[in-house]
């Protein structure tokens, strides 16, 4: 009877193992780069782990937004944190040839944190006495939302990128420092972490800040970072899908409550920066995700105009292709 | 008959011939083999092509491996300027005319150090020694590698790219140049020297002209390395020219767009090279009557 009792344990054991299986999920992720630090947060609270799910990291180069989006477009990985713009791009090129799009965005952060950094000396000029100048501005990729924003701020003012004598260079978000600095550039478009660092190294200043309202009282309710999906994974494993993006307000939920002392260093070791530099970038960036109907349509309003104004996508792709709101909060 | 009788007849066939007929015979014999040759090329090309076609309709593949008639029918429109909101700039032409200007700065400077260099180390021993180990230890470095550093150097723009085109350029056509310059046979040395030749005359009228087929050996490498160079460089310092419009079509996610960069850097690249080259070629070996390498 032991001895039978023995024999079966291990079946039972494997059993059990395979009852309480973690479901494994492929995840892209812009790193090191602060807009994806709630994918970090989440780990680290253990809200993955905490809705069932063994995440495998597939991390791309900050600037390779690209890269992740043809990985995610073939099925290499599910989901994808770090991109928004882009997703519309590689869906217009599917409905354009008359296919169904193959990703979406399923869920998005809650705050914008899109800035124009300028040097120092350019202090006190208005946008109309800057638009005549020869500057040299750093954008991370041709695709950047950053520069997807500020096309759509002038479209709002009449204008284009056209009617400015400013250069858009690409440059990767650590080279914009360094660049400016050594006089390459005299500014650069970027995220909260970039913005921070040029402050503190008195390199230049804010002229402009989404969150600020400078790019538009709409553009403060845009989402900064996307997080997107594989349509055909999401078909097949909606609950998985469900899990994953609840797992990431569960995250964002947990960076409200956390001290702030936390945060920064979970944000530290993501991005690879100094802790100082994180609390002083805290007040200016927020990596919660909380994507809804409202912000979704913003997006489409704001971005998605600006990007068919200029021909980037197709006039037949709608909200609903670039956007799949059963995982959008409704309210 | 066995073969060595088939020989015998043709041999004899041919000495019974006028010279005229045997050199018309010739030419035709080069015609038909130019034709075939023609027509052997074409086959496969348009064999390629069709399996491309196939394989692109078939697979469904048409976003990521566009047909070769609709890449032809973009490469015409992109030439042809349809598209007045065109995404990339104000038209392609505003990108070769850069990226053609940039290899063409990189590969003349180039040309005009490692020319003279590759002659002056050739035929000069001590020269040589002193300083060819040190160029051979920075030829492997590869011409990528020199983009960081370029831009450190001179910053985001056309300066980087032409540096590291001439870093890329500068080898084959050193060492091309270098190495013919140090095999001439010492029996033409003498005979040039028998002739009265000394100095400048030696070295214009026997060095130069001898040491020419490897010197257009080594531009024809050097030019094809200039555009695979100024693509990179472009793609990661510049904000204009093909290798940007390379780039940013891979960021709106357009592969037809992709390969009509890529179809028009290999024309400008053939056809930089078939009028600059053989330009050079014509007028040095034909003048020189050398025999090319």
């Amino acid at each position: 009877m032991r001895r039978r009792a023995l024999l079966a344990a291990p079946a039972v054991l494997g059993f059990a193992r395979r009852a309480n299986a973690a479901d494994r999920i492929k995840v892209g992720m812009l790193k090191p780069n602060i807009v994806t630090a709630i994918y970090w947060i989440a780990v680290k609270t253990k809200s993955f782990q905490n809705q069932g799910l063994e995440v495998v990291e597939n991390p791309f180069p900050s600037g390779q937004t690209a890269a992740g989006i043809e990985q995610l477009m073939r099925g290499g990985i599910d989901f994808y944190l770090g991109a928004s713009g882009e997703v519309a791009h590689a869906d217009s090129r599917y409905v354009e040839a008359g296919k169904p799009p193959p990703i979406a965005l399923i869920e998005g952060g809650v705050a914008g944190g899109s800035f124009l950094v300028l040097r120092n000396d350019l202090k006190g000029k208005t946008l109309d006495e800057l638009r005549v100048q020869n500057l040299r501005i750093g954008i991370s990729n041709p695709s950047s939302y950053h520069l997807i924003l500020l096309r759509a701020f002038l479209r709002e003012r009449g204008q284009t990128t056209d009617d400015f004598a400013w250069r858009f260079l690409t440059v990767g978000g650590p080279e914009m420092l360094p660049a400016m600095v050594s006089h390459q550039l005299d500014g650069f478009m970027h995220d909260a972490l970039t913005t921070t660092l040029a402050l503190r190294s008195n390199a230049g200043f804010v002229f402009m800040s989404s969150d600020r309202g400078d790019m538009g009282a709409r553009a403060k309710l845009l989402p900064g970072t996307g997080v997107c999906a594989n349509l055909d994974f999401v078909r097949k494993n909606p609950d998985v899908t469900k899990r994953f993006t609840q797992a990431l307000r569960d995250a964002s939920a947990a960076y409200s409550a956390a001290p702030k002392a936390e945060m920064v260093a979970i944000m530290s070791e993501w991005s690879r920066q100094d802790p100082a530099v994180i609390d002083d970038m805290y007040q200016r960036f927020d990596p919660r995700v909380g994507l809804t109907e409202a912000a979704a349509k913003t997006w489409w309003d704001i971005l998605g105009s600006a990007m068919l104004a200029r021909g980037e996508i197709s006039p037949k792709l709608t909200l609903n292709d670039v956007f799949d709101l059963d995982f959008v909060r409704r309210e | 008959m066995n073969s060595i009788q088939k020989i015998d007849s043709a041999i004899t066939a041919q000495s019974d011939r006028s010279p005229e007929d045997f050199a018309r015979s010739l030419k035709v014999a080069h015609r038909r083999l130019q034709w075939r040759r023609f027509w052997r090329g074409a086959c496969g090309v348009l064999a390629i092509l069709a399996l491309w076609q196939l394989m692109s309709r078939l697979l469904d593949l048409e976003l990521l491996l566009p047909p070769p008639l609709t890449v032809l029918r973009n490469v015409i429109l992109t030439l042809a300027i349809s598209d007045p909101h065109w995404l990339y700039g104000p038209n392609i032409y505003v990108h070769l005319e850069h990226s053609f200007l940039r290899a063409m700065a990189g590969f003349g400077s180039a040309a005009v150090i490692a020319i003279p260099m590759g002659l002056i180390l050739g035929r000069v021993v001590t020269l040589r020694e002193f300083i060819l180990p040190s160029i051979k230890g920075v030829y492997p470095i590869p011409g990528i590698a020199w983009i960081p550093l370029a831009i450190l150097w001179f910053g985001l723009g056309d300066a980087a790219v032409i540096f590291v085109v001439f870093a890329t350029t500068f080898f084959p056509m050193f060492f091309s140049t270098e190495a013919g310059a140090r095999q001439i046979s010492p029996v033409i040395i003498d005979a040039g020297r028998c002739f009265g030749a000394r100095g400048v005359t030696l070295f214009f009228r026997v060095i130069l002209p001898a040491t020419v087929p490897y010197i257009i050996t080594g531009l024809r490498i050097s030019l094809g390395g200039a555009w695979r160079m100024i693509v990179a460089g472009e793609m990661l310092a510049s904000q204009d020219g093909i290798g940007y419009f390379l780039m940013e079509s891979r960021f709106q996610f357009k592969a037809v767009d992709l390969m009509t960069a890529m179809i028009l850097i290999a024309i400008v690249g053939y056809a930089t090279e078939k009028i600059l080259i053989d330009t050079i070629e014509k007028r040095t070996l034909e003048k020189w009557e050398v025999q090319p390498s």
